[in-house]
């Protein structure tokens, strides 16, 4: 403070308060601004800035719990999202192995009744066939007996003399077969 | 009636004596000034903080801003060293800022604009500096006097001029504001004064020019003097800190 006695000093007696009332108001002055000072360094120090700092630092952490939360969140979408399209994919999975087990035994039934149906169709046919067979000999022997009359009768009406019938028979059967 | 000797405003008036152990404290004009400005700011920063909210309302953000705008200071000059001084440099900033701007009004007194007042914050900051130094390092703190890696023979020199630019610290810190404070408000005073002196030379002319010339000026100094309030409150705190540092940072 020897420099602001010495400043006084100097501008002693110009009009200039600062450097003149130092003297008897310099005290004063320190010891008030000592006082408000201190007064509001207390509040400072005890009571707001500690309420500013609290309030700041929820803030920050605060804003750092949401965005651990939403990156959680995003992660849990992110492994549902997954499960859901490993579902998915297991679903179309089994849904194929469901039509081709389908259409695997649609074929098969298919095939064992179409076999069956063409079973019972060649054994009708068979029989048909047989049938056939059975009634073109029955005509066909009907055929030669007719044919025999006819022959013997034929030959006796030129001839007038009855054939013997083993020789019409045997005759009609070349014949027939010629 | 207007007083236009531009240093009237800066006279200390006596309200309420008060003499305690033969040293008179008493009530002035300077002391009421101060009172009313850390009550503005105690009544601001209690309604800035009395419902601190996540989401901050209005004056909650501006307390927030001015807060982290100091502790920004004070994290960019000390780091984490620093941290107890926020409180401390948080005070110096505000109170200076505040009478700086009360000072601004009309007729309102200016109780940075005394050297008594700036002078001692100036010592104080400086000897707390000393004390945390010597605190912190011992003997080892007068080591900011002696540069390392600086050659013997140019040491003789140097030291010196340590210490003198050290000295010379509390002067310069506490000159600055005192000068800024007290040379901006008689400049204004007495650009002030040209109107009147304009109107009573010159009569309606002159108060035509007064208001034409002048007051434009005027205006723009008042300005200029708001900046200055700032300034001068902003260069204190940044001061303080860079002080504080030879005190808590490593040795240059």
């Amino acid at each position: 403070m020897e420099h602001q006695a010495a400043e006084a000093g100097h501008a002693a007696g110009s009009g200039f308060p600062p450097f003149d009332q130092i003297g008897d108001f310099g005290i004063s002055q320190i010891f008030w601004l000592v006082l408000t000072f201190g007064v509001l360094y207390f509040a400072v120090a005890t009571v707001f800035l500690p309420r500013i700092k609290q309030a700041v630092e929820d803030r920050d952490g605060a804003i750092k719990a949401d965005v651990a939360k939403a990156a959680a969140l995003s992660s849990a979408a992110d492994a549902s999202v997954k499960q859901f399209e490993a579902q998915i994919a297991e679903a179309r999975a089994r849904a194929r192995d469901t039509a081709a087990k389908a259409k695997a035994e649609a074929d098969a039934r298919t095939a064992a009744e179409s076999a069956k149906a063409e079973a019972a169709l060649n054994a009708r046919l068979a029989t048909a066939e047989s049938r056939i067979a059975e009634n073109r000999a029955k005509a066909m022997t009907s055929v030669s007996a007719v044919a025999e009359d006819a022959a013997a009768a034929i030959a006796e009406r030129l001839t007038g003399a009855k054939p013997a019938p083993a020789a019409v028979k045997s005759a009609v059967a070349g014949a027939l077969r010629g | 009636m207007i007083a236009t000797d531009p240093m009237h405003q800066f006279k200390i008036e006596k309200l309420l004596d008060l003499k305690i152990g033969g040293l008179d404290l008493s009530f002035t004009n300077s002391a009421f000034w101060m009172v009313v400005g850390i009550l503005v700011l105690i009544l601001f920063l209690a309604a800035a903080t009395s419902k601190m909210k996540t989401v901050p309302t209005r004056v909650q953000s501006l307390a927030e801003i001015w807060y982290q705008f100091i502790a920004g200071i004070v994290k960019d000059v000390n780091h984490a060293p620093g941290k107890p001084f926020i409180p401390l440099v948080f005070t110096l900033f505000s109170f200076i800022f505040v009478a700086n701007i009360v000072g601004m009004m009309p007729y309102w007194f200016t109780t940075t604009s005394h050297i008594a007042v700036t002078g001692f914050m100036a010592i104080f900051t400086i000897g707390l500096v000393v004390l945390v130094g010597i605190i912190k390092k011992g003997f080892g703190f007068l080591k900011i006097f002696v540069p390392s890696g600086v050659p013997l023979v140019l040491l003789l020199i140097v030291t010196p001029i340590e210490i003198i630019s050290f000295l010379s610290r509390p002067i310069s810190l506490g000159m600055r504001l005192f000068a800024n404070m007290l040379g901006g408000h008689v400049a204004l005073k007495v650009f002030a004064g040209f109107i009147p002196s304009l109107a009573v030379a010159l009569g309606g002319v002159g108060m035509l020019m007064g208001g034409l010339l002048v007051m434009p000026l005027i205006v723009g100094v008042t300005a200029l003097e708001f900046l200055v309030a700032f300034l001068q409150a902003y260069v204190f705190a940044m001061l303080t800190c860079v002080y504080l540092n030879d005190a808590l940072g490593e040795a240059h």
